[in-house]
């Protein structure tokens, strides 16, 4: 691919543009990671409409340099901002304008220097930054940015893919670095916006405009146990709120950095950011009068809002406690890959502990999501025979509640999820799940580590085979060979549904001709291709 | 005076099976876009099931007015001074509202109770049922609505559904919201509880769905009476009913399909069994 050494005004707007779209995209999934008390209700919500007042400026912009864009851009996102993560998003562009002054077009280095800018502007605004947010993202984009300029790359694509990719690490380590994120087991919002952003930037100038129309931006998992549907314990914080108070203020010769000395003592979050004739204030407060008394005689304000942060508080609470779940069992599955992650997950699993074939968690990992789930009833799908034991160990180390069903595999652990039943005792929970397995049967398809011989087969290494429930038996030259001779050893004319569960290399095109080939061939059978993301295993296949 | 016993469409109760029960049906309304049609009165199910697939917006519905009700305690007190008014849970319906409205602007020309079933379908379309059977055997007002509340609780609603669409897209969800964004493809199982739609347990086929139906009834020693109901599924809900022929007497299995309003929040494909337990001797 051919190297593109310097980027046009016009394409700065477009990119940014084409990322507004992508965020808009994914403003709801982003306002899902919302972790109260951090302030901003609806960061998602609250990015892309910075970003949509963000953008209509640029295209108002009075020339098509780069400079001139990005002046425009500040400029209107310092006007329309919203919420924390939206004021703090406007200091990215006005650091990003500052550090485009005077450029007509700009090159990889210009862009590495901009990033830079903005995020030393960003944190410029924040009376007290935290790491862990928006903030700490857009650093490490920004660094990433400049090292790569500085190992020699010129060309703006792959500089900026590699800006993605730390915004991307950034955003997985958020919870690392801030406890309430990794208590509520999610990421920061606000990273996840900033990382979207730029993800969208890149797609646009990769040419991707037309996947960008059909996809949807991915919301970062992080390394903690996924924890898919069920809220977090709710404390109820005696410690009052206040008013989140934000509004836009216009006058002649303002300092901002003055005004944010006033503010300073009057409340938490502030953030005051803007220039000589308009200021942007965000500021919770109890006293929300003194404020704006005093913004009064500076100027004149606009966009003035404020809202009553322990109502909303109060809203979120109600709002959590109609998601409870109707029981009090909570079910922790064990599952490598991402997309079987999910799936536990969609299904109503507290948690889910990382592990599978040749990554068994230990007592103590399967312990810990055990105490951090807030039932005190929990049954565990160890979904793995070598795992079965372990999870048997953690009843004799918490006072919490502990049914094993011994799942040997996952398609197993996913009878078994299904069939809990939302009235039952939790004890005949255990007893009706357990009862399920029998109605699945699993075929795995893996490659061979070494030569051998086994129940009369002949493996060469590296070979595919096949096992079903969990033994060997059979072995072909390729995948789709060996899902054939699995599928006939089966009483397949009473089974209705197979899920194919992919793995996190197997080849796409391949699992589509497997899901076609199987629905040819047994036509009453409902066929269903997901991505499970497994190592090892390409293809992980339930029959029901 | 016999007392006379009113229900609303959402009870499941045919025209037929009213007439014979001398039960008076009062219809809700359901509405696509601008027409708005009273329930199985001015559409037919098939007809409703059939636009509920094929329209791109969804149908919504709406209570009957105080004075649907009004017009109904009008003419029944013409021919008697006592009425026993059961209506769909107000937890899923305003229409318990209505037969109160109704009942006030009566002021006091006869004798009504008004009963919220807590249920929805043949969930109260038995209960409904076991009223008028009483009434027949000479229960006055105060008798038959002491029977009628013991019965609520021995009415158990179990539901197949093909998709939750409908159910969330009307608000009617309730405690079922948790069974919804599964990844894999599958069939929840739903009752009513305490007057809402809640969770029961999830299976991948409809013969899987007939099976945990047929368990879920065989759990039962003492049966009253039951029911089977089905959307747009006749074959599927005849299998149902051959099954539960092993526990209970399939000619006494009452049959229906689902009102349009009903169908408006469980779509098509949807099944319903329903059990009254026998009252505890």
């Amino acid at each position: 691919m051919s190297q593109v050494k310097s980027v046009a005004g016009q394409d700065l707007r477009d990119m940014f543009s084409a990322a507004a779209s992508w965020l808009e995209k994914s403003s709801a999934d982003i306002d899902a990671l919302n972790v109260f008390p951090v302030p901003d209700g609806d960061t998602g919500t609250n990015m892309m409409l910075t970003m949509r007042s963000t953008m209509d400026e640029a295209y108002r912009a009075p020339d098509h340099s780069a400079a001139g864009i990005a002046h425009a851009m500040a400029r209107g996102a310092l006007m329309g901002a919203r919420g924390n993560s939206g004021v703090i998003l406007s200091q990215i562009w006005r650091g990003l304008a500052q550090g485009l002054e005077d450029k007509e077009d700009f090159t990889a280095a210009d862009l590495a220097a901009a990033f830079q800018k903005a995020a030393q502007i960003a944190y410029k605004g924040v009376s007290r930054p935290v790491e862990g947010t928006m903030l700490t993202v857009m650093k490490d984009a920004a660094s990433a940015t400049q090292a790569e300029v500085d190992a020699g790359n010129e060309d703006v694509i792959s500089v900026l893919e590699a800006t993605v990719n730390a915004a991307a690490e950034s955003v997985a380590n958020t919870p690392m670095l801030l406890k309430v994120l990794k208590d509520a087991g999610v990421v920061d919002a606000g990273g996840q916006g900033v990382y979207t952003i730029l993800e969208g930037a890149l797609r646009y100038l990769r040419g991707e405009t037309e996947l960008m129309r059909l996809r949807k931006p991915q919301i970062i998992v992080s390394e903690l146990p996924h924890v898919a549907t069920q809220p977090q314990s709710i404390a109820i914080d005696e410690v009052p709120y206040g008013y989140c108070t934000e509004f836009l203020l216009k006058g002649e010769k303002l300092d901002p950095e003055v005004i944010k000395k006033k503010l300073l003592r009057k409340g938490e979050s502030l953030i005051v950011v803007g220039d000589d004739s308009a200021v942007r204030i965000h500021i919770h407060t109890l006293t929300p009068g003194n404020i704006l008394q005093f913004a009064a005689k500076l100027g004149t304000m606009h966009q003035v809002s404020v809202r009553n942060m322990d109502e909303q508080h109060q809203d979120f609470l109600e709002m959590q406690k109609e998601r409870m779940p109707a029981t009090d069992t909570a079910v922790i599955a064990v599952a490598a890959g991402d997309g079987l992650s999910d799936v536990f997950g969609s299904l109503g699993a507290a948690a889910v502990v990382p592990g599978g074939q040749t990554m068994n968690p230990s007592t103590k990992d399967i312990l810990q999501v055990v105490e951090s789930t807030f039932s005190d009833k929990i049954i565990i799908l160890p979904n793995n025979k070598n795992i079965i034991a372990t999870a048997n160990q953690v009843q004799s180390l918490t006072q919490k509640k502990i049914a094993v069903v011994p799942t040997r595999t996952i398609p197993q652990g996913v009878v078994a999820l299904l069939a809990f039943d939302y009235e039952a005792e939790f004890n005949d929970n255990a007893e009706i799940m357990e009862k399920a397995l029998s109605s699945v049967k699993t075929i795995e398809v893996t490659r061979s580590v070494r030569a051998t011989k086994i129940n009369g087969l002949k493996i060469k290494r590296k070979q595919p085979i096949g096992l079903l429930d969990g033994e060997l038996i059979a072995v072909a030259d390729t995948n789709i060979e060996v899902i054939s001779q699995l599928l006939t050893r089966l009483d397949i004319g009473k089974a209705e549904v197979v899920t194919i569960y992919c793995g996190e290399d197997t080849e796409a095109a391949e699992a589509e001709q497997i899901s076609t080939s199987i629905t040819e061939r047994y036509p009453q059978l409902q066929s269903e291709l997901i991505r499970g993301g497994q190592p090892h295993y390409s293809y992980i296949i339930s029959v029901e | 005076m016999a007392v006379k016993i009113v229900t609303d469409t959402l009870s499941d109760i045919t025209e037929d099976l009213a007439k014979e029960l001398g039960v008076t049906v009062v219809p809700l309304y359901v509405r696509f876009g601008e027409e708005i049609y009273r329930d199985r009165v001015e559409i037919t199910s098939e007809e409703f099931y059939r636009r509920l697939v094929s329209e791109s917006s969804l149908p919504s519905t709406t209570q009957p007015t105080p004075n649907d009700f009004y017009q109904v305690y009008e003419t029944l007190a013409k021919e008697t001074d006592e009425i026993l008014v059961i209506v769909v849970s107000s937890k899923l319906s305003g229409t318990y509202q209505s037969a109160t409205q109704a009942k006030e602007m009566m002021e006091g020309k006869c004798r009504i109770e008004v009963v919220d079933s807590l249920s929805v379908a043949m969930g109260m379309g038995l209960i409904v049922i076991a009223a008028t059977d009483a009434v027949k055997a000479g229960a006055n007002l105060d008798e038959a609505t002491q029977l009628v509340r013991r019965a609520i609780s021995r009415s158990h609603l179990t539901a197949y559904f093909d998709t939750l669409k409908y159910l969330a897209k009307g608000g009617r969800i309730g405690k079922a919201s948790g069974l919804l964004g599964s990844l894999l493809s599958v069939k929840p199982i739903l009752t009513v509880k305490e007057g809402e739609m809640a969770p029961l347990t999830r299976v991948r086929s409809v013969s899987a769905g007939i099976d945990y139906l047929c368990n879920y009834a065989a759990e039962f020693s003492n049966i009253e009476g039951m029911a089977v109901e089905h959307a747009t599924t006749p074959d599927d809900a005849d299998q149902l009913v051959e099954r539960l022929g092993a526990i209970y007497p399939k000619e006494r299995i009452y049959r229906a399909v689902i009102s349009p309003v009903v169908g408006t929040y469980s779509g098509p494909n949807a099944m319903a069994l329903t059990i009254l337990e026998g009252e505890k001797k």
